[in-house]
Formats: C-alpha cells, structure tokens, sequence
C-alpha cells in the first residue's frame, strides 16, 4: 500500500511539474504534427498506400514524440540536485521508476489521441471504426515504449551525450514491441477487427510489456543507487 | 591460452582441407556454397558469445567483482565480430544466390537488430568514465539486450509471417549428404576456440587497461 | 573418415566464394589488429605514467 502511495505521490509530481511548464509536451506535440505533415508532402500517398502505411506511421511518429518526453523524464531531476535528493528519500528506486514511468504514460497517450485527429484530417482516414480495439492496441504498446524509455533515461542520465544515447539504445530494444503495434494498428484502421489471427501479435505485446515492467522494477534500484 | 591458440589454428587449417577437398559440390550453387561453413558456425559462436556476456553480467550485479566485467565487455566484442561475419558471408552468399544484398526475412533482420543492440553495448561503455558506474550500467543494459535479442527474433518472425513475402529459407528440409554436414560443426568447435582466444586476449587488455587508470589516479594525486 | 575422392572443385562461383572468405577472414584481422594497436598505445602510456611517477619520487 505505501509503495502505492509512494508510487502515485511521484507520479503526480512529475504530472503536475509537467503540465505546469508544458514544455516537453508541446515540444513533443508539435514535433509530431510537423512530421505526419512531411510525410504527406514527401510521400503524397494514396488511399490505398495510406492504408497500407497508417500503423507504421502513426507509431514512428509516436515513437520519435516520445523519445522527447521520456528522455526529459530523469534528465529534469538533474539540475538542483533533485535525483541526489530522491534517490536519498525513503521512496524506493521501483517506486521512483513505476511513478516516472506512469507519469510519461498519461503524457505520451494523451499526444497520441491528440496526434490521431490530425493524421485522419490530413490523410483522410478514417480511425474511428475500431476504437476499443485501437485504444487497447495504444495503451499496450505505449507502455512498452513507456517502460523502455524510463529505464534507458535512468540509465544515461548522467552522461553527457545523453540526448544522442538515449534513442541509439532505446529503439532497436523497443522494435519487438512497435511491430506488432504497428501490424495491429494497420489492421484495425484500415476497418477490420481484430481477428483470431491477431491473437498472437497482441501476446507478444503483453508479453513485451509484462517481461520488460518486471526487468526494469528489478534492475531499477541498481541503476540509480548502486 | 597458447594450446587453445594452437588447437583453433590446427582445427581451421583442417577444416579448410575438408572444405576444399573432400566436399562433394552442391547441386546448384557452386563453389559458393563452401562458405556455410564459416556463416553457420559463425552464428552458433555469437549467440555462444552472448549468452556468455549475459551470465558474465548477472555475475557481476551479484558479485560486483569487476573482473566479471572485463569478461563481460571480452565475449561481447566477440559476439559482435562474429555477428559482423555472419551478416557479411550471408550478404555475400546472398547476392550470388539470390540476386539480392539484402531482405527484410525474419533471420536477416533480427540478427542485424541483436547487432544494433549490442553495439549500443559498446556505446555506452564509450560514453561513461568512471569504471564501477560504467559496470554496473552495462551489465543492466546486457541484461535488458538478451532477453529482447529474443522477443526480438519471436516478433519479426510473427510479423514476416503476416506480409506474404519471397521464401528465403536456406535449410532445405534438413537434406545434407551425410559427409558435408560434420565440418560445420567442426569448424564451431575451431571458431568456439578462436572466440575464447581473443576474448582472453582483450581481458587481458582490460587489466592492463585497469592498472593504466589506477596508474593515472596515483599521478594526478603526486 | 570421409573417403577421399577425385575431388574437382567446382568452378561456378568460384571467385565469390573468395571473396567470401576472405570478407570473413578479413574481418577478424581486422578486430585482432585493434587488438594490437590499443594494446600498444596501452603499454606506452602505461611506460609514460610510470616515468612521471619514477621522477616525481625523486
């Protein structure tokens, strides 16, 4: 219960930090819309092609978005001593890590359901079909990117390059988790349901989400103390 | 070290005699299909490597002996070398079999990401100084890699499988003449012992590498 | 043991199959001789640092 408390507590604190300046979340917002206007322009698809494309575009965009807002995650604790602070509280490094990583959850969800009007507008989809189905996908694969983010930030906060590290690091681990996202998302966005033979992707994301959550709440602890 | 140096130097010298003349020749490939006897046993060595690095890893969050991270860096440079030679002999192979550099198949682009990945491996260990700090932030990060070298290869092989693409599968059924099979796993035995060689010889050099920064601490404090 | 034969090597590809091999080959020279030259930068600046100590004890 105290662990949950601690957790919530965290997570709060990095919310509302967050919202207060929106610094982060409108560089990631505006980094997004800008890059599905690219892809329009360079690409020019057709509905088919779009249909074909919608999954992996929409998660690279995701992706690229959010590598703004995890990597920010531990790197805001860095000025002011703050980490040396936390770390030093009686909240536990698990707890730091879990209340961090929903934190950056919520934020990178809400860009992503901010993110999914402006690609239907501009690219003629229509998304809103299969929305359960699409939301379960969203919130799955989030939290993979999610949990892979937070870790890696912890990692590399206190190096120099760390803008650059984070995502050489972060992206081919989070690959096992985007490819089904973007198979699944493909398919319920071009208006199918999810069919028996989508089964298996969606256990690869419970299961990319489940084994990566428990590794990190694990090795947490010895990143950030010791 | 200087036996297992000597045993791998033999084994090859051996192993290409066998290659070269005592093979049968495959039906349809040519001269070129000689070289799954240095792509196969290449790949069987770097997933060696890499478990290796793993186990030397959880050793070294459970021990803290830095020792265990000098072995830890050794294997994997080792399993990136032989990664890299089973990604450029596959290349190779490919483009005079099949016409083609490279595909998107499910092996192909796993092994290349499990490359990317232990590449940042080396990285990070690049880009941090203090050595107890870097350790113990490369063993997580080996930790983390091996498990999604995994859930890496299981994920591109479920999606592969949902785009129909073109059918690059080299094992044929499991169809090899019974005399062009055992110098594959001979030639693993001689590449096995070439990677415990030169990962010896790079823990070695860790150590020395060791002394050199206690060495600079004893000048800067004089 | 494998009988020998009247072995003619086939001669399709068989300059690929060099090229091939010699890509492999070329790739752990290439690692070894790192090996190599990171090793001698090690020992000279190892010899440098150990002459600073020597003449500062002095």
């Amino acid at each position: 219960m105290r662990f949950l408390r601690q957790t919530f507590v965290i997570c709060q604190k990095d919310l509302r930090a967050e919202l207060r300046s929106k610094e982060a979340l409108n560089a990631s917002l505006a980094f997004s819309v800008v890059i599905l206007l690219l892809f329009s322009f360079a690409f020019d698809p057709t509905a088919e092609q779009t249909r074909e494309i919608s999954g992996g575009l929409l998660w690279l965009v995701f992706a690229f978005a959010g590598a703004l807002i995890l990597n920010r995650s531990f790197a805001r604790e860095l000025a002011n001593d703050c980490l040396d602070a936390l770390v030093a509280s009686p909240v536990p490094g698990s707890a730091l890590f879990l209340g961090k990583a929903i934190a950056n959850f919520v934020l990178l969800l809400a860009i992503e359901f901010i993110c999914l009007p402006v690609f239907g507008v501009f690219y003629n989809v229509r998304w809103t079909t299969h929305l359960g189905a699409l939301t379960l996908i969203l919130v799955l694969g989030t939290w993979g990117l999610t949990v892979i983010g937070t870790m890696f930030s912890a990692l590399t906060v206190n190096l120099r390059l760390r803008e650059l590290m984070l995502p050489v690091l972060c992206y081919p681990i989070m690959i096992p988790c985007l490819l089904p996202a973007i198979q699944l998302s493909t398919v319920v966005i071009a208006g199918q349901p999810l069919g028996p033979d989508m089964m298996e992707g969606l256990r690869l994301l419970v299961g990319f989400d489940v084994i990566f959550t428990v590794l990190a709440l694990a090795l947490v602890e010895t990143v950030l103390i010791g | 070290m200087i036996a297992l140096a000597g045993a791998s130097a033999l084994i090859i010298v051996w192993v290409l005699y066998t290659i070269f003349l005592h093979v049968p020749d495959e039906k349809d490939q040519g001269a070129i299909f000689r070289i799954i006897y240095f792509h196969v046993p290449s790949a069987m060595t770097a997933a060696a490597c890499a478990l290796a690095a793993f186990i030397a890893s959880l050793l070294y969050l459970w021990r803290r002996d830095l020792r265990y991270d000098a072995v830890a860096v050794s294997v994997t440079e080792g399993a990136l070398l032989f990664g890299a030679v089973v990604l450029v002999t596959g290349m190779i192979w490919a483009r005079i079999i099949w016409g083609i550099w490279w595909t998107w198949d499910a092996r192909l682009t796993s092994t290349l990401v499990s490359w990317l990945m232990y590449a940042g491996y080396l990285m990070l260990r690049r880009a941090v100084e203090e050595p107890t700090e870097r350790a113990r932030n490369s063993a997580v990060l080996s930790i983390f890699i091996f498990p999604g070298v995994y859930i890496t290869w299981k994920s591109i092989e479920w999606w592969r499988t949902q785009h129909p693409g073109p059918v690059l599968s080299i094992r044929s059924g499991g169809g090899m003449a019974p005399g062009m099979e055992s110098p594959i796993y001979i030639n693993l035995l001689a590449l096995l012992c070439l990677a415990a060689v030169l990962a010896m010889l790079r823990y070695n050099q860790e150590k020395r590498r060791r002394e050199l920064d206690s060495l600079r601490r004893t000048v800067h404090a004089i | 043991m494998i009988p020998r034969r009247e072995a003619i090597v086939d001669e399709r590809n068989f300059a690929y199959m060099f090229y091939g091999f010699s890509a492999a080959w070329a790739l752990v020279a290439a690692y070894i001789i790192s090996l190599v030259l990171r090793e001698r930068r090690i020992r000279s600046e190892m010899e440098a640092l150990r002459r600073m100590i020597e003449s500062a004890k002095e």
